[in-house]
């Protein structure tokens, strides 16, 4: 098993850790961005900090989607989740969220779990992070 | 900068031709853009080919562009390999009207080229969604997604804020299936209704299958010369009066800046020295069909919202004020990723000199527009801008 990007994330280790994703804050204009890059992209500074981020979210926008690349199964859900520190990030939905319309709802509380990127031969072996509504149950999928 | 003219064009059909090479697509275009300008190998001094997903579906990784043009008789001058996502073409065109703008050379080629059906669907989306930024690929990114919910169009939201519905995100479809209906080239030549095209199944919520464009083979050629040289050639000129190729811009979510395809049009506009109520007809990026609803505002063509108006008042309809997408567009015409750009401006030279046979505009249009787009970025923008104004 291996995570994808793992400089992205921080996995939880312990009891009581919740994993996250690690951005960055410039430390000119404060600007907060995910994945991290060595210069600010909006006042051009080299001051880049990492920080952990997105714990939890708000739901900006999602679909269903019916076609996919190899490895994924369809349907399933693709979103974009935006953080409280600032960034929008495009997300997958956790399997603790069954695929149906009317089951997410834009603006609605997430929070961030690491899962395979996909139930399927190819990408089962792959952690990643993804989101699922926060009030979502918190079983993980091992 | 010199002035530059588009002397000589010619495309392959777009469609699935599973037996047949990358080369063998890029020739029928190249010889005809040879055979139309009246031009001789000889008179090309440097040539640009466009080609974006060669290397994973065809396993041509490399010199794709010497490899195309050696087997249509084109070697020893310098050829330069283009691969800008679905913008390849058109920015394959910007380097060879770079060359000759500059002074470098009289006459210059620009192909774009693409083989997309490989007889594995799941792999030739795989292809595509690598033309975004890797770390949205590997995520399972794909085009439709990004035009469903991303920040850059969310076209879904558009219903909620511009009251936009299904019917509405058919309505480009519909008008630009029966464009393709008249067009030989088109790889869908069946007009479509509404229904049929609401009714068709979702790929990805709300598009619908029959609103995205469709895996596609094909290739286009357009030979560039300078305004003297122009009279070597047998037709008459057809003048670049802008070619403006830009990137994506990172954008925060508080980013107020216009979005990237209204800047790229305005750059366009302010060096052709005309505005969108001069133009006769364009050719915009309609990769998911109601991306063109949001092309007519960022190209200054209505205001906010009013889209759906355009192709129900009939202005962007083939007999109307400013047609847009008489080749049927991406959807109906087809988006061989890679050779996209060049069949745009195919499309608007023949309009231009009255050879468009059925899907002919009345009168010839005088200014004309070329829209074209690719590929996603981490920063929350497509990759790729390309905008040409083309002038009699």
């Amino acid at each position: 098993v291996k995570l994808l990007n793992p400089a992205n994330v921080r996995i939880a280790t312990e009891p009581g850790q919740t994993p996250c994703l690690l951005g960055c804050r410039c430390r000119d204009c404060a600007a907060v961005i995910f994945p991290k890059m060595p210069i600010c992209p909006r006042c051009r500074g080299d001051g880049m900090r990492e920080i952990e981020i997105g714990r939890t979210g708000i739901l900006y926008s999602h679909t269903i989607a019916w076609v996919a690349p190899k490895g994924f199964a369809v349907p399933f859900f693709q979103a974009f989740v935006e953080l409280p520190e600032g960034p929008r990030v495009f997300s997958l939905v956790g399997a603790a969220c069954p695929v149906g319309s009317g089951v997410l709802e834009d603006g609605m509380d997430m929070r961030l779990v690491i899962e395979p990127l996909a139930d399927t031969a190819e990408r089962r072996d792959t952690l990643t992070y993804k989101y699922v509504p926060a009030s979502a149950s918190r079983r993980s999928m091992s | 900068m010199r002035e530059v003219a588009i002397v000589g064009v010619g495309a392959h059909p777009t469609g699935c031709f599973l037996e047949k090479q990358l080369k063998e697509l890029a020739y029928p275009a190249i010889r005809d853009a040879l055979k139309d300008a009246g031009a001789a190998v000889k008179d090309i001094e440097v040539a640009y080919v466009g080609n974006s997903l060669g290397g994973l579906l065809n396993g041509q990784e490399g010199v794709r562009g010497q490899v195309v043009l050696q087997h249509a008789g084109i070697s020893g001058i310098p050829i330069v390999n283009v691969e800008n996502a679905c913008a390849s073409a058109a920015t394959a065109l910007r380097g060879a009207w770079l060359e000759v703008a500059s002074g470098a050379v009289d006459v210059a080629l620009a192909v774009g080229v693409e083989k997309m059906n490989v007889g594995d669907t799941a792999r030739s989306i795989g292809a595509l969604s690598a033309v975004s930024e890797l770390d949205l690929a590997e995520m399972g990114m794909q085009f439709t997604t990004s035009y469903a919910i991303h920040p850059k169009i969310n076209l879904k939201a558009r219903m909620q804020e511009y009251g936009w519905t299904i019917a509405d995100f058919a309505k480009p479809a519909v008008k630009n299936s029966f464009n393709g209906s008249l067009n030989p080239l088109a790889q869908h030549r069946r007009a479509l209704t509404i229904e049929q095209v609401v009714q068709s199944r979702v790929v990805v919520d709300p598009l619908t299958l029959l609103m995205c464009s469709s895996i596609s083979d094909g290739a286009a050629a357009a030979i560039v010369c300078s305004g003297a040289a122009a009279a070597r050639f047998a037709q008459q000129p057809i003048w670049i009066a802008s070619c403006v190729l830009r990137s994506g811009e990172y954008r925060l979510p508080d980013d107020e800046r216009p979005d990237t395809a209204t800047s790229t049009a305005a750059i366009a506009y302010e060096q052709a020295g005309i505005g969108p109520k001069d133009l006769d007809a364009v050719e915009l990026h309609d990769a998911m069909a109601p991306a063109e609803l949001m092309l007519y505002e960022r190209l200054g063509l209505c205001g906010r919202g009013e889209g759906p108006k355009l192709i129900d008042d009939r202005i962007t309809t083939l007999a109307g004020r400013q047609p847009v997408n008489p080749s049927g567009g991406l959807c109906a015409r087809g988006h061989p990723v890679g050779a996209t750009g060049l069949l745009q401006i195919c499309e608007l030279v023949w309009q231009m000199r009255g050879q468009a046979g059925p899907r002919q505009i009345e009168p010839l249009p005088k200014a004309t527009m070329a829209q074209n787009q690719g590929g996603l970025l981490l920063g929350q923008d497509s990759a790729v801008y390309a905008t040409t104004i083309l002038k009699v």
